[in-house]
């Protein structure tokens, strides 16, 4: 069983990733913790995640609220351009973008008391060496307790960030993928923070070579086929045909990609990506166009730079095999008793 | 005629001059100094720690609740300030080290617990990098309207002479966590470097300094003496007492003029991250969010100074 926190920004690829973890036979979901992020404000991501996990029948997972602003940040109005952009596609889908981001309903139960930071530190130093930190938004909260706490650093066992981007452009802006670009202060503290980390960029899923991981159309026919009584499943296939009709129309994929998912299902099946030997990565803070960028250094330059060689970078995906985990998990939120089916 | 002291809390780096606000914050009776936090600068966090459990022990305030904070800044490595010497608080290694006891919780979360409990509106002093109130801003949001003020040591704004530089260290140490400040609603009073530079202790203060006769009085020329030498080495001048002014300003407002600005910080420049930039002009047509001191009344700064080391 690998333990594992997972820190999310509550966008479509995270409510997933939520889903995903809560049901996988080989994680522990210690807690779930929450970030401002392309979702919108902290109050709205907190409450996604309730929700899910009600929805999962997994209300036992504690949800802890974290940060609620980036260290810097970008300006306000690009901030806000993710939770807004589909504005830009009202013309193509109309009345189908209600069921985008919705605001969440109020939720059945609290979030936890602590800060998502303390919950973190407080869950790590109790098992050294145990807790995976799998973060799917910006890592601010990630980069808030190592810098309240010196020792959480030793006492995670690794972290799996999604962000960056390297060959594929970035989703942000030309360079930037918006994980790392909305608080790019925060990356450059984690990912120097010499903790063994891998990093997911936009290069195995958002980007037509790893369409095979994407999930399309015919996905959500075998979901919805597998299933009899299995809520999870139904929800997935009511709201995500849209977030397929807009990450085909704005971005040019063929199909939704599980970037958050991906990054959660590494904490078990490490070998779904090839990965580069530990690099030292670092991330551009100042300047506009460039703000956000990833940068690996894999050696062989004249001049020398770069820290300690701690994070791993995929570079490529077998996406077959990652949709049928998903699928299959998915499968395990079936209730209805029939023999046969894999699963508990 | 008796009025309540105020209750305060200090954010420090002790550092020379931190030490004196310390003593100054700890004896004036118009102030109840209700917990102080550390923060790295001067010295690492273990140093700056150790030596504000070590000065309020020597001055008998080892009731005072402490709170260690961060170890370094928001975004950047730490770079130590110069003044202080390797320990933070050399020419004084007579001192013991102290017994009293942290308090169990880290300061961006002792503060946001005082804050919350406070009945009313307090004030807050920071001597240091801002790195404790940026991660308060970041953290615990709700507790910010519980500040009624932060007297800041810190930016620089006129720089009329050679002795003043372009960029002041609290804010070149940690200029994310000022910018977190600065953007998060915190009424603001910058005791900089304009006003700073103009409280030196040169001969005259000393030999007022020399008839206080006590442990204390020693002690305090005996950090002079050393916090000094920077000064003198490289501008010929004697020690500011940078951290001791913002200090006084809380006990009597009247010691400075301020002028009302929106104020940022400089992140990006390649000589000048850092650098306080005030918007007299309404440029940028943001509401002020500061109020930077420009003028000191040095003469009454030291009496007063005088006055709460003297038993």
């Amino acid at each position: 069983m690998e333990r594992i926190i997972l820190d999310v920004d509550s966008a479509g690829d995270d409510i997933l990733a939520v889903l995903f973890a809560a049901a996988s036979p080989t994680l522990k979901l210690e807690g779930v913790t929450t970030v401002c992020g392309a979702a919108g404000p902290i109050e709205q991501v907190t409450n996604v995640v309730l929700n899910t996990l009600s929805l999962a029948d997994r209300d036992h997972i504690p949800v802890a609220a974290g940060a609620w602003r980036p260290l810097v940040g970008n300006a306000k109005a690009d901030m806000e351009a993710p939770v807004h952009f589909e504005k830009r596609l009202v013309a193509r889908f109309g009345e189908r973008l209600k069921g985008f981001n919705p605001k969440a309903p109020k939720p059945k139960r609290p979030p936890h008391p602590r800060h998502a930071v303390d919950f973190m530190i407080e869950t790590a130093l109790a098992a050294p060496g145990e807790i995976t930190v799998v973060a799917t938004g910006p890592v601010t909260n990630l980069a808030m307790a190592l810098l309240q706490e010196p020792r959480f650093g030793q006492a995670v066992k690794r972290f799996l960030l999604l962000g960056g981007t390297f060959a594929t452009p970035g989703n942000m802006t030309p360079v930037a993928e918006y994980n790392f670009w909305a608080d790019p202060e925060a990356a450059r503290v984690v990912l120097t923070a010499g903790v063994e980390t891998v990093l997911v960029p936009l290069d195995v899923c958002e980007d037509n070579r790893a369409a095979t991981g994407m999930m399309s159309r015919d996905d959500l026919f075998d979901m919805a086929a597998r299933a009899t009584d299995n809520p999870v499943a139904d929800m997935i296939c009511e709201v995500f045909p849209i977030y397929i009709d807009i990450w085909r129309e704005f971005f040019a994929l063929v199909a939704f990609p599980m970037d958050d998912v991906i990054a959660v299902a590494l904490a078990f099946e490490p070998d779904l990506c090839t990965m580069t030997e530990p690099r030292f990565v670092d991330v551009v803070l100042d300047g506009r166009l460039a703000r956000g960028q990833t940068v690996a250094f894999h050696g062989r330059q004249i001049l020398p730079g770069g820290d300690a060689a701690s994070t791993r970078i995929c570079t490529a995906i077998d996406g077959r095999r990652f949709m049928r985990l998903f699928q299959e998990t998915i499968a395990r939120y079936e209730r209805a008793p029939a023999a046969g089916r894999e699963g508990s | 005629m008796s009025v309540a002291p105020e209750p305060i809390l200090l954010d420090c780096d002790p550092g020379h001059d931190d030490a004196i606000a310390l003593v100054m914050a700890r004896r004036s009776p118009a102030v109840d100094l209700v917990g102080v936090t550390t923060t790295c600068g001067n010295a690492p966090i273990e140093a700056t720690t150790s030596n504000c459990l070590r000065v309020l022990e020597f001055i008998g305030a080892s009731e005072v609740p402490v709170a260690r904070g961060c170890h370094r800044p928001l975004a950047r490595p730490l770079v130590l300030g110069t003044a202080d010497g390797p320990s933070g608080l050399e020419g004084s290694p007579y001192l013991p080290q102290a017994t009293m006891a942290l308090q169990p919780l880290h300061a961006v979360d002792f503060l946001a617990q005082q804050l919350a409990a406070a009945p009313q509106p307090i004030r807050l002093v920071a001597t240091g990098p801002l790195c404790n109130l940026g991660l308060l801003v970041l953290k615990h949001p709700q507790v910010l309207p519980k500040i009624r003020e932060l007297v800041w040591m810190g930016g620089v704004f006129y720089r009329k002479s050679e002795i003043i530089t372009p960029t002041e260290f609290n804010a070149f140490c940690d200029p994310e966590a000022l910018r977190l400040v600065l953007a998060s609603g915190i009424p603001v009073t910058m005791v900089g470097l304009d006003v700073t530079m103009q409280v030196l202790v040169e001969a005259p203060q000393y030999a007022e300094l020399a008839k206080i006769d006590t442990a204390l009085g020693r002690l305090v020329v005996d950090w002079l003496k050393f916090y000094e030498q920077l000064h003198r080495n490289s501008m010929g001048i004697g020690g500011a007492l940078h951290d001791p002014l913002a200090l006084a300003v809380i006990i009597d407002p009247s010691l400075i003029r301020t002028r009302t600005a929106h104020i940022d910080v400089d992140l990006t420049g390649t000589l000048t991250f850092g650098a306080t930039v005030a918007d007299f002009w309404n440029e940028r047509g943001l509401a002020p969010n500061a109020r930077i001191a420009t003028e000191v009344d040095a003469d009454r700064f030291f009496a007063l100074l005088y006055a709460l080391l003297r038993d």
